[in-house]
């Protein structure tokens, strides 16, 4: 991975973090997970694999850091999706609807996977008051989003215009 | 259009950071989030805590604008509501101000000191929200440590500081804590704890004597080590009967996080020996400047 290709993937994750923290925080209805669509959607990019791991590891361990839940738990969580993600990429690549879906369905794994290995750690209450209403909200959240940058950000970090460009 | 190759180190590498994840969590639980895990969350929140200082200064404004957009309906109608509101307590206050300084001449007649013990304050504003936890831009430099309570801007119980730095502080309410509160209900002393997936508590009693009421009122009590005995937690949300000799009810806090803008940190306790006290510790009238971008608060000691 590139110095700029390195500047861009932690110029976006730190900008995910503080919007997800401070707007999405205010914003009681939208509620995007951003920091799992940037590791969701850096699964698209031509970075190497093993390393796309170890950045969703980082990054949920940021959050982690950040927040008051256990630390680790988004850090596995992140680490999962992100390995499903590259496992399955291949799927996203039909046009811009199958890259929101995958997205959502990435992102519905891993607020189903926060929860249930949230809960074995004794960790439920510490994901808020609303858990099962974010398990449809959140997946569709970043549905959307996906839907409106992913192309965008994987011709970002790739720095090839021609990336992700459907018929 | 993708690199399709798999490579071969890719399960062993999400295998070894899984083991990792868990073992990390394991020692955070085990060191019950103190230690060095304590250290390392201080200095990951010092380095965003700018960031979000700075972005909450943009945000603040939409946030507002989008909040009077979703409520525009209910506006007028809480408008008129906390018009009443709003005349009913300075009728009130009208009342106290005489009594505080009939008070005040009784004091200087008999040449007595004020009573209780006083709290120092740090308002501090909410700038972040991680989950349920919220992050404020006061720390160690305002006098904040980690285990102070953390009441609203009404004096409702909110939460305790989890960690701090210098220029910030996470705070987790007392709806996700870990722990439990221990409260008291019509003279009865019980513990209550966060549930899952709602903002209601449930009240356990283990040596309940009496039951409980819809809308009795629930303080903390002198027996907690977290909080100053007296301060308004939330009330009872329906009627509860001791079963052989425990009761358990529902109990809906008063604060909402969800609206929480701004926070008051509490320097508690004072000293160690009055944590244990049986009095309920009087909140100090402390000098809070509020403006758009800063809020200074002076106490006593800052005072001098």
């Amino acid at each position: 991975m590139r110095g700029r290709t390195v500047l861009t993937v932690v110029l976006l994750l730190m900008v995910a973090v503080v919007v997800q923290t401070t707007l999405f925080g205010r914003i009681p209805l939208v509620t995007p997970d951003l920091v799992s669509l940037v590791v969701i959607m850096l699964c698209l990019t031509r970075i190497r694999p093993e390393l796309i791991l170890a950045i969703a590891f980082t990054s949920g361990l940021i959050v982690d850091l950040l927040g008051s839940s256990v630390l680790g738990l988004r850090a596995v969580v992140f680490t999962t999706v992100a390995y499903l993600g590259l496992r399955t990429r291949d799927r996203a690549e039909i046009g811009r609807v199958a890259v929101a879906l995958w997205a959502g369905a990435l992102t519905l794994v891993g607020i189903v996977l926060l929860i249930v290995i949230g809960t074995l750690f004794g960790q439920s209450s510490l994901l808020g008051e609303d858990t099962f209403s974010r398990v449809i909200l959140v997946p569709l959240a970043n549905l959307a989003i996906a839907a409106a940058v992913a192309p965008l950000v994987v011709r970002l970090v790739d720095r090839d215009k021609t990336a992700f460009r459907y018929p | 259009m993708l690199n399709r190759d798999s490579p071969a180190r890719l399960l062993p590498t999400f295998v070894t950071l899984l083991v990792i994840g868990v073992l990390l969590m394991t020692i955070d639980v085990r060191l019950e989030g103190k230690g060095v895990v304590e250290v390392v969350r201080s200095g990951a929140q010092a380095i965003i805590a700018p960031l979000q200082e700075a972005a909450s200064l943009l945000v603040n404004p939409a946030a507002d604008m989008f909040d009077s957009l979703t409520h525009v309906a209910s506006l007028r109608e809480e408008n008129i509501a906390l018009r009443a509101e709003l005349a009913e307590a300075e009728a009130d206050l009208v009342a106290v101000q005489d009594q505080l300084a009939l008070l005040a001449l009784l004091e200087q007649l008999y040449e007595l000191d004020s009573a209780g013990p006083e709290l120092g304050q740090t308002v501090a504003n909410v700038i972040g929200k991680v989950d349920a936890a919220f992050v404020v831009d006061k720390g160690t430099n305002d006098g904040v440590v980690v285990g102070q309570p953390v009441i609203d801007t009404n004096g409702y119980v909110v939460g305790t500081v989890r960690t701090v730095t210098s220029g910030s502080a996470t705070i987790v309410p007392i709806t996700t804590g870990r722990n439990g509160l221990t409260v008291l209900v019509n003279a009865q002393v019980g513990t209550l704890t966060p549930q899952v997936n709602t903002s209601e508590m449930r009240l356990l009693i283990g040596d309940a004597r009496e039951p409980v009421l819809q809308g009795d009122r629930v303080v903390t009590s002198a027996g907690s080590t977290s909080y100053p005995a007296g301060l308004p937690v939330g009330v009872v949300i329906a009627d509860a009967a001791p079963e052989s000799n425990s009761l358990a009810a529902t109990v809906e806090p008063y604060m909402n996080t969800d609206t929480l803008r701004l926070v008051v940190i509490l320097a508690w306790p004072p000293t160690p020996v009055t944590a244990g006290t049986d009095e309920t510790v009087v909140v100090e009238a402390t000098t809070t400047t509020t403006t758009e971008d800063a809020t200074s608060t002076t106490t006593p000691e800052n005072e001098g």
